[in-house]
């Protein structure tokens, strides 16, 4: 089961380690000893952080680690594509730093630190020391395993320094993707979704949108289509795949040497298709890095996790109009599960769960939020996800207003339940969620 | 003395029972130009298959240009094929669909990349700057097989072989065809091993083996 676990992250490791080998052959050594170092560091790094800070912190770092790592990537695809229209190059420096043994050093030995904390957060702390030690012990046979691999690959397959970042990259993306709470895609076509729902309304709060009738229902027509739910979902996949295409596209613009001095055509032909060859060669690791990223966009999409989503308990209000639930009645609140209730009155419903969080506070919420449909939402991985806009909120935090958190419901903690008025709950859903579904449903 | 770009010893070629070519030792200097004359079934076209590695020996050694032909891969024998040798037969093998410019460029294309300014210099070089757009079909069997030596010389090979190239010219292209090899020769200094049945055509080259039953049994030297 954990070995299934691991799949991707193993998947990762070896094309990360095949990646670097080839990206630096003349610093094969340095970089085997390097990435193996790293690994082992950030398994135990990890390990320590997780033990000293759990809940949402260990892995908000990690995930802003990998986050940073993309945000690299995307200067580097920049650069190497305005390097690809300029002769004169400003940042030649970079390119001198790139093919330095100390870069060469410090990348495996980062990369290889990111992918050790990424496997850590799949594997979690419960294995203890051996399970982790086992990890590392399999990581540098990989590593091995990779050296034999790549000396079986075609002397002629090089790897460009950009396509080397885009290509380590995309797979630490990969790799943490198949982990909800270390996820960037998701995350990414939310605040795309979220920046053009509010660019659109602060552009027609700004009455730029002329209120002509003509005008009004033919341009609506065309604007109520960035009110959709894609538009996050494309948005995120034009930044998710741009580095890699414009990497791609620098490699593909790269200037074929000067054969002018060369004076025999045959002997001239054979160094232009010489450089076309290896350019070819060279356009294989940001293709793969392309369909690692398609990967790491479906695993987002369609995460491989069961939700903890019990069917909601039909419960009424008591003569006092309170709603009483056992703490220890056909449920166990306190067991840190998400529990589902449905209330009725006045022809009103309410949907609301009880959820004992990892600080051990209880916590009534409405099983929605106050922005999006109310979809309601599912526990899995320390977390809750909203079905609606696949926001993940960690545990530690539900109970909070605000966001896409579920809405807090007040209530008191007894000896005997949790007591909540009925009344308070029903005007609390229909205020807060009916509101914002009907209004989405109608812009539909 | 020139260093040979040809070195056989006991070269043997074996088609199950028949021994097509019997144990041969044979050195071409570079820049030579060799003609080998034989009746038909005399092991002529073996001899010039082998050495254009477009046939491996049964037994024997072969080094051409310093290569061991036996030792190359597939791979190998392909690229020196590609890189090394020019090959110009009787029966022209143009593409029928595409034009005389076209033609040349397929063997660039498949050498290293097209270059149609280099394939129409190749063409008017051997006289046919007018003729760059027509098709096989609209030449004649001179002009064809002149097209047939652009093809062949465009990737400035070490070793050009003739398979009677002459073999369906009336007497006129023959010599207009031969001049133009003896010309591009003397200019590029390739070695040219070309087979043939007629004896005018060999005297063109510096030295005549013949060949009877896949032995070599007479050589002589040409009068420059």
């Amino acid at each position: 089961m954990v070995a299934i676990k691991l799949i991707p992250h193993i998947l990762s490791w070896v094309g990360i380690v095949l990646i670097l080998l080839r990206g630096f052959p003349e610093r094969k050594r340095v970089v085997a000893v390097a990435v193996g170092a790293g690994f082992a560091l950030g398994v135990a790094g990890t390990f320590f952080l997780f033990r000293s800070f759990p809940g949402d912190f260990s892995f908000s770092l990690i995930r802003d680690v990998v986050g940073g790592s993309f945000l690299l990537l995307w200067g580097i695809a920049v650069a190497s594509i305005y390097r690809s229209t300029v002769r004169n190059f400003p940042l030649s420096w970079g390119e001198r730093f790139f093919a330095s043994i100390f870069f060469a050093g410090v990348g495996a030995f980062m990369s290889g630190m990111i992918a050790g904390a990424i496997s850590v957060c799949r594997l979690g702390t419960s294995g203890g020391m051996l399970m982790l030690l086992i990890l590392v012990l399999v990581a540098c046979v990989l590593v091995f395993e990779s050296l034999a691999i790549e000396r079986l690959l075609p002397p002629s397959f090089t790897v460009s320094n950009s396509a080397l970042m885009a290509g380590v990259v995309a797979l630490l993306l990969f790799s943490s993707s198949s982990i909800l709470r270390l996820d960037l895609f998701s995350p990414l076509s939310m605040k795309v979704m979220k920046f053009t729902h509010d660019f659109v309304h602060q552009f027609f709060e700004s009455m730029l949108i002329p209120d002509h009738l003509f005008i009004h229902i033919h341009l609506w027509r065309y604007i109520g289509l960035l009110f959709g739910k894609e538009v996050g979902f494309w948005g995120g996949l034009i930044i998710w795949f741009a580095p890699a295409i414009l990497i791609a596209l620098a490699i593909s613009f790269e200037r074929l040497p000067s054969v002018a001095h060369i004076r025999q055509g045959a002997q001239r032909r054979t160094v232009v298709a010489t450089a076309i060859r290896a350019r070819r060669f060279r356009l294989v690791v940001p293709g793969i890095t392309i369909l690692v990223l398609a990967g790491a966009g479906y695993q987002s999409r369609f995460p491989a996790v069961e939700y903890w989503d019990p069917k909601p308990i039909v419960i009424s209000a008591g003569p006092s109009g309170e709603i009483v639930i056992p703490l220890k009645g056909e449920v166990d609140l306190k067991d840190g599960k998400l529990h589902k209730y449905l209330f009725s009155q006045g022809g009103k419903e309410a949907r609301f769960f009880v959820l004992m969080t990892p600080t051990g506070q209880l916590t009534v919420d409405l099983d929605a939020c106050a922005i999006c449909k109310p979809d309601g939402y599912g526990q899995t991985e320390g977390t809750v996800l909203c079905y609606y806009c696949k926001t993940l909120i960690p545990l530690e935090t539900v109970g909070k207003p605000g966001g896409c958190n579920p809405v807090p419901i007040h209530f008191t903690e007894k000896k005997d339940g949790v007591y909540i008025d009925g009344l308070t709950l029903i005007n609390t859903w229909s205020t807060t969620v009916q509101t914002t579904a009907r209004v989405k449903e109608g812009s539909k | 003395m020139a260093t040979a770009i040809i070195e056989t010893t006991s070269l043997t070629r074996n088609y199950g029972d028949i021994c097509a070519l019997k144990p041969l030792d044979l050195q071409v200097p570079e820049g030579e130009w060799l003609s080998v004359m034989g009746h038909s079934g005399s092991g002529k076209s073996t001899l010039m298959n082998l050495v254009g590695g477009l046939d491996r020996p049964s037994a024997g050694s072969l080094q051409v240009g310093g290569k061991d032909l036996l030792a190359l891969t597939e791979d190998g024998l392909a690229r020196f094929r590609r890189e090394f040798v020019g090959i110009i037969f009787q029966q022209h093998h143009l593409v029928p669909y595409l034009s005389a410019v076209e033609n040349v460029m397929m063997a660039q294309y498949f050498h290293s990349v097209p270059d149609e300014a280099e394939a129409r210099l190749a063409l008017e070089r051997v006289g046919l700057g007018h003729r760059l757009k027509n098709r096989p079909g609209e030449l004649s069997g001179g002009e064809q097989q002149r097209v047939c030596i652009a093809r062949a010389i465009i990737n400035s090979p070490k070793l050009l072989l003739g398979d009677e190239p002459t073999g369906n010219l009336d007497h006129k292209s023959t010599v207009m065809v031969m001049d133009l090899l003896k010309e591009l020769r003397d200019e590029e200094r390739f070695t040219i091993i070309m087979v043939t049945h007629n004896q005018e055509v060999a005297a063109w080259g510096d030295r005549t083996i013949y060949l009877d039953d896949g032995v070599l049994v007479r050589e002589e030297r040409m009068n420059s």
